[in-house]
């Protein structure tokens, strides 16, 4: 890695109380604003800001972490109890973690990944964030991407409604033509007949004991009220029923739903109870085609999702690990090419003066092929040279052994810049030495493309 | 040489189950479910000209015994489900019916096919062609609604006893499968009516009589009925589990009467016994 290092200063769920959160995070033009700021900052180079409720993280690459300190001391001063900081390859391990969602308060939510993204575009757009950090975040974007497919951590439902449409939607595939009771006015209830909605319902029935309250809770999820003495004829006409009445006692029995069973002739009934005590008769659940659900039920639902991602999650540590080694691993190996590329052009200058020499002295005697041959030879003579030591180089670098390059420069006087130790500092590196590889923003790219030659030439 | 093709045949639906099997257990690799589809489709290709090369052979004649009769179901019931799979999008039901599929067609693939002392000449007309392809064509229906209706119990279990487990996450929706069981029986029904008139008519042509108290007769007549009743109650509005279980109940009985009727000897007069048992009815 260059002598620019990632860091990561943040604050998240996990370190910090909601009110410190609220402070700090950004949104919209603020947020704009702000990443100009630290884009601006001295020694920064480049900047993205994830700023989400759970979350506010700076990530610079810059010489220190000062500068994204201070975006936080300065919005909340007592935020620097909070906050984390991690440098190199752990912060990149972090927002890789953070992506694949194995940060998150609810374990594998699929809605961080959207905010990273949506981050690294605000940051793009406001010119902060540059090609290291197009790299780091596709490598993460990618990183979240397999751990997606590749384990089971975005499976399972983790709320009581999306549970409810979940069973809803194993019994009637979709509730296209068909409807959903809601008997009682509970709040969950009407949460999950909104929820239940969503796949296509036809009609919402309502019912409840007061009208009044049941006619407000009609117009609230949009649906019809009927009188509560309607409730039996309610259950041959509904196919789902979420009941949550205060009611002390069973609501629904099972007598009520053998009669209604009757009248369906058997068409499956989904019966959602929300209610503590519980508003449906266990017993119902014995009738053939009755299919009856309780807040326990729904709950262990939800518990053994959170095992069952809890499991998926070590699987996923692996891939992130494997990603961030592999990121690390790229990073040595574009390192390494700077002196690759500064050997080869201070060889390949030698081997042209040599033979403009030679030919000086002895070119008159020379036909045209007879100067090919010497400027051949020449050129043949370093490309042999290089060969072995451009390998290995290349080798060494992609096991992040830097030590070699270090080495090779050293041996060969070559300025110590971006293949370097990685303490010495950018701004003295680009001082001493205007090559392309480290003289601006663009410090990955260049030696990238100088190196496309190089790996032709020793093949020939 | 009809034998070889149709173990070639066989190894692709060995090669598709696996492919089906595999996706069941691990849904992610939706292209397993691809992959078993084509495998199974040219599986029943290369069946076939399995078939084909068996009729050049023998002259149609070992679709009267049971291995060359099983084999041809095996086939209808390949292409059956193919056409299934073109319409409704529940590739988890290829993990049922490949292996039956598989173990239907094992006992086919050893021994001697054909019975070539058999070409009876007065059998060779339109009417028994159709009232055999009908038949079978029939069953292989209705051991596809049997498939859906285990898929269907098995998931009503899950959803019924609140374990949300492996199978409750890859297996469709109750409702798909009680509307796909309910289809494929009204229309198994339908195919299998086609089979009994043409059966009627042959045996009025040849037996001179359209019933003869002849078991295969007795249990076709009785399985066309519970279809039958299957399709009524259906109609009266008849849902879920006993449905189900029902379409289960016909095929065991189509499979079970299969079986038997052709495992007793010279119980009935049909199929590869017809020659040995009325030889001289035969004749016209």
């Amino acid at each position: 890695m260059s002598a620019r290092e990632v860091f990561l200063v943040g604050l998240s769920h996990k370190s910090a109380p909601i009110d410190v959160r609220e402070r700090v995070a950004l949104t919209g033009d603020a947020l704009r604003d702000a990443i100009a700021d630290l884009r601006n900052a001295d020694g920064v180079h480049e900047a993205l800001v994830v700023s989400t409720c759970n979350r506010v993280e700076v990530y610079v690459q810059a010489g220190d972490d000062a500068a994204a300190r201070r975006f936080f001391t300065s919005r909340s001063p007592q935020s620097g109890d909070h906050l984390y900081v991690k440098g190199g390859v752990e912060a990149v391990r972090h927002l890789f973690r953070v992506s694949s969602s194995l940060d998150s308060m609810v374990l594998g939510e699929q809605q961080i990944l959207g905010q990273v993204k949506e981050a690294y575009g605000i940051a793009s757009a406001a010119q902060a964030a540059g090609t290291f950090f197009s790299r780091l975040c596709n490598r993460a974007f990618a990183t979240a991407k397999r751990v997606r497919t590749e384990t089971d951590i975005g499976r399972g439902t983790t709320s009581m409604s999306q549970v409810a449409v979940e069973l809803v939607e194993k019994i009637f595939g979709d509730l296209k033509g068909r409807s959903i009771l809601l008997a009682g006015a509970g709040k969950m209830g009407a949460l999950s007949a909104k929820a239940l909605a969503s796949l296509g319902a036809d009609r919402i029935l309502v019912t409840n004991r007061s009208p009044e309250r049941g006619a407000a809770l009609a117009e609230q999820v949009n649906g019809h009220f009927r009188d509560w003495a309607e409730l039996q004829d309610l259950l041959a006409e509904a196919d789902v029923a979420i009941v949550s009445t205060g009611a002390p006692t069973y609501v629904l029995t099972r007598e009520m739903l053998a009669k209604a069973m009757k009248a369906r002739r058997h068409r499956s009934i989904c019966l959602i109870d929300l209610a503590v005590p519980r508003n449906v008769d266990p017993a119902c659940a014995e009738l053939s085609d009755v299919y009856a659900y309780d807040v326990d039920d729904m709950q262990n639902v939800v518990q053994s999702t959170h095992e069952a991602r809890r499991g998926e999650a070590l699987r996923a540590e692996a891939i992130v690990e494997a990603e961030v080694m592999a990121f690390a691993r790229e990073r040595e190996t574009r390192a390494a090419l700077p002196v690759l590329v500064h050997l080869r052009r201070r060889a390949e200058a030698i081997a042209r003066q040599e033979a403009e020499r030679t030919l000086a002295r002895v070119g008159a005697k020379l036909d045209d092929r007879g100067r090919r041959s010497v400027e051949a030879m020449a050129q043949a003579i370093v490309n042999k040279l290089l060969h072995p030591p451009t390998a290995r180089l290349k080798e060494a670098a992609a096991s992040g052994d830097g030590a070699l390059a270090g080495a090779v420069a050293e041996l060969f006087g070559i300025p110590a810049a971006d293949p370097g130790p990685r303490d010495a500092p950018a701004t003295a590196a680009a001082g001493r030495e205007a090559a392309p590889a480290s003289a601006d923003r663009g410090d990955t790219e260049q030696p990238a493309r100088a190196g496309g030659p190089l790996e032709r030439q020793p093949t020939r | 040489m009809s034998i070889v093709i149709l173990r070639v045949a066989a190894a692709l639906y060995a090669c598709a189950t696996a492919a089906y099997i595999v996706y069941f257990a691990r849904p992610r690799h939706a292209r397993l479910a691809t992959a078993g589809a084509a495998l199974l489709g040219v599986g029943f290709l290369v069946h076939g000209a399995a078939i084909g090369v068996g009729c050049a052979e023998f002259g149609g004649n070992e679709f009267f015994s049971l291995r060359g009769g099983v084999a041809l179901m095996v086939f209808l019931v390949a292409g059956g489900y193919l056409l299934v799979q073109r319409f409704y999008r529940l590739p988890t039901l290829g993990a049922f019916i490949t292996p039956f599929i598989l173990i239907m067609l094992l006992p086919a693939l050893f021994g001697t096919p054909g019975n070539p002392e058999l070409p009876p000449e007065t059998l060779r007309r339109p009417s028994l062609t159709l009232h055999i392809m009908t038949a079978v064509g029939g069953v292989a229906i209705f051991a596809i609604a049997f498939g859906a209706a285990v898929m269907y119990l098995l998931q009503e279990r899950e959803v019924k006893g609140k374990k949300f487990g492996a199978l409750f996450l890859r297996l469709p929706s109750l409702d798909s499968l009680d509307k796909l069981v309910q289809r494929l029986v009204r229309l198994g029904f339908v195919v299998y009516t086609v089979a009994l008139v043409a059966g009627t008519i042959v045996a009025t042509q040849i037996w001179k009589s359209a019933w003869s108290w002849d078991p295969k007769q007795i249990t076709s007549v009785v399985v066309w009925l519970l279809y039958g009743i299957l399709v009524q109650l259906r109609h009266n509005g008849w849902h879920g589990r006993r449905y189900a279980l029902l379409t289960l109940a016909g095929f065991v009985l189509v499979v079970g009467s299969m079986v038997t009727l052709k495992v007793v000897p010279g119980v009935t007069r049909h199929a590869g016994d017809y020659g040995a048992n009325a030889p001289t009815e035969l004749r016209p």
